[in-house]
């Protein structure tokens, strides 16, 4: 057999794990830099190895076939990096005021962004599985970063003890899958399983079983969501973000790529389960949702709500609805980001988090307001923004492979999603701002750059999403092989 | 190898992880104490163990993946309770307590 190993695959991942040394050195060894400088620096850093990780375009080639660098991986690279460049830069007045260390606290993410990239890359078990814990063990620490604060702590232990029961599980599951087929490489475990298995078929159902109850965990599928509220509210309000959309796209892109090329063969003996997740997730994330008064455990259920939408794509697993899931994805990071960054902007401005705090925001940062209602759009689906295009790609990729049904219910959940965001958007804009709190507030100009650029963003998703969409579409074509 | 493959079937280590990955998920769900829970996620990772070198031996002797996979998970099980130790060492410190029902200021 001859393999190729060709470290220079691995560049971009060499430069941002030296690029977290960096930053934690900077850090250690140079007390007198800023320390929101150390934001910039990795901002900068992980945007270099962003466009460095440009050049694997349109080149197909896997490192000893476990670790595989086509325009998936490529896509997903520039899409974390991004993710992870934003949050740093909308981190830097948060960590400067509240957190301590702000070294690790730039070091873990660049790390777990590796940990990320890993899984969309991995086509191999145990690669797959270090990548998780890599991107999960950094995630633990960041929940809890907080390290005065008892309700960090408390979400960090929730969540830590939650994600080692669902990573033992997915674990054991994957160690059955081994014993099934005698192989980790997927495309192993797809021939072994397409020759067929029957003798093993109860033991195959079992481990499918604890993968998806695994991956379920870590993208937050009810019934595996009792985590998400209480790791949302806790944890530093930039981290939440952070777990909003690295940590669900990097789940979704292992899930991918996983049930793509190793599963795909036996689609018909999980794609019920997934349907019944997905079902379950839209329900109950937007039903629960409708009562919530902090915007933390709000985004939470919304964010539970709308992983059921990207069920159902990875329910009807096909070229084209891995394309039209990918695509909702990228839309609904780039929503979730602008959102975010507008809630840590009036944070770091007025120190709260409660729904009923967001009042009278149109006059006292009409920018931020103005951000706010587009993102919350955007979420809820309504026309010119990311939410509708991509929401309408993903049901009609999921009717073509015969889900009416999820998407009936993905149709009216949305309709009861509006409700909820609707209910934000009042407190910003129709309720008066409290008594001597009506002047202007100064928002950074970071923020507002950022703020405007993720609105941009939106609306190119909402208005161009030819482009994008024919990039995901050549990037799509890999998982099948 | 050889003579232990032929002296004992492949379904005594499936039943032996099979009780103890079931043990380990009974451990979480019913202890309180946060250690106590941790303790049997090693337990069903140590499942994992025996399943990942049971099937290496008898399926595939001579490619060592199954036993090096194990091996990981040996290495990422003490990563793991030494990340999970310090989050608890902080929540005790904070609360005075590493009951997890006690530890409820989040929640709905």
């Amino acid at each position: 057999m001859n393999l190729n190993f060709d470290y220079t695959l691995f560049i971009p991942e060499f430069m941002l794990a030296g690029l977290a040394a960096i930053v934690v050195a900077l850090d250690l060894f140079a007390p007198q830099v800023r320390k929101s400088w150390l934001s910039y620096v990795a901002a900068a850093g992980l945007a270099v190895t962003a466009v460095v990780s440009l050049s694997w375009v349109n080149k197909d080639s896997t490192f000893a076939r476990i670790y595989a660098v086509d325009n998936y991986t490529t896509y997903f690279r520039v899409l974390f990096m991004g993710t992870a460049a934003v949050i740093c830069l909308a981190s830097a007045r948060l960590v400067e005021d509240k957190l301590r260390h702000p070294g690790e606290y730039y070091g873990l993410i660049i790390l777990s962004t590796v940990g990320a990239i890993g899984m969309a890359a991995a086509r191999e078990l145990m690669t797959a599985y270090l990548s998780l814990e890599l991107l999960s063990f950094s995630l633990y620490i960041l929940v809890s970063f907080a390290k005065f604060d008892s309700r960090s702590n408390e979400a960090g232990l929730k969540y830590l003890l939650l994600g080692a029961f669902s990573s033992a599980m997915f674990l054991y599951g994957l160690s059955l899958i081994y014993g099934v087929t005698g192989s980790t490489y997927y495309s192993g475990i797809s021939a072994a399983l397409s020759a067929g298995t029957h003798g093993f078929s109860f033991a195959l159902l079992m481990a499918l079983v604890l993968i998806l109850a695994g991956l379920g965990f870590k993208v937050a599928a009810v019934p595996f969501h009792m985590w998400t509220p209480d790791a949302y509210e806790g944890a530093p309000i930039a981290i939440t973000a952070y777990l909003s959309t690295t940590s669900k796209a990097a789940g979704f892109a292992l899930l991918l790529r996983l049930f793509g090329g190793a599963f795909q063969v036996v689609h018909n003996d999980w794609s019920w389960i997934i349907a019944g997740l997905a079902a379950a997730s839209m329900l109950l994330g937007n039903l629960v949702a409708l009562q919530q008064h902090n915007i933390k455990r709000l985004m939470a259920y919304s964010s539970i709500g709308q992983i059921g939408y990207l069920l159902m794509g990875v329910a009807g697993l096909s070229h084209n609805t891995a394309s039209a899931l990918v695509l909702h994805l990228t839309g609904y990071m780039v929503t979730n980001l602008a959102l975010f960054v507008v809630i840590i902007a009036w944070y770091n401005l007025t120190g709260k988090e409660e729904i009923t705090d967001f009042r009278g925001m149109r006059e006292r940062a009409p920018l931020l307001a103005g951000a706010l209602a587009g993102a919350l759009f955007s979420l809820a689906g309504l026309p010119l923004f990311a939410g509708f295009v991509t929401k309408f790609i993903l049901f009609q990729a999921a009717t073509e492979q015969g889900y009416y049904w999820l998407a009936g219910i993905g149709v009216v959940t949305s309709v009861i999603s509006l409700y909820y965001y609707l209910m934000v958007m009042k407190e910003a804009f129709v309720t008066a701002p409290a008594e001597g709190e009506t002047h202007r507030l100064r928002v950074p100009y970071v923020m507002q750059g950022l703020t405007v650029a993720l609105m941009l963003g939106v609306f190119y998703v909402g208005l161009y999403p030819q482009q994008l969409f024919s990039a995901i579409d050549n990037a799509t074509r890999f998982l099948f092989v | 190898m050889e003579s232990v493959a032929q002296k004992i079937p492949l379904e005594h280590f499936i039943v032996l992880s099979g009780v103890l990955f079931s043990i380990g998920v009974f451990g979480v769900l019913s202890r309180r104490n946060a250690v106590l829970v941790l303790m049997s996620v090693e337990l069903m990772l140590n499942a994992v163990s025996i399943n990942l070198v049971a099937f290496a031996v008898y399926t595939a002797p001579s490619l060592f993946v199954g036993i090096i996979f194990a091996i990981f998970v040996i290495t990422i099980a003490a990563a793991e309770v030494g990340l999970a130790l310090a989050v608890v060492l902080r929540v005790f410190r904070n609360r005075g307590t590493a009951n997890i029902d006690e530890i409820n200021t989040l929640k709905w």
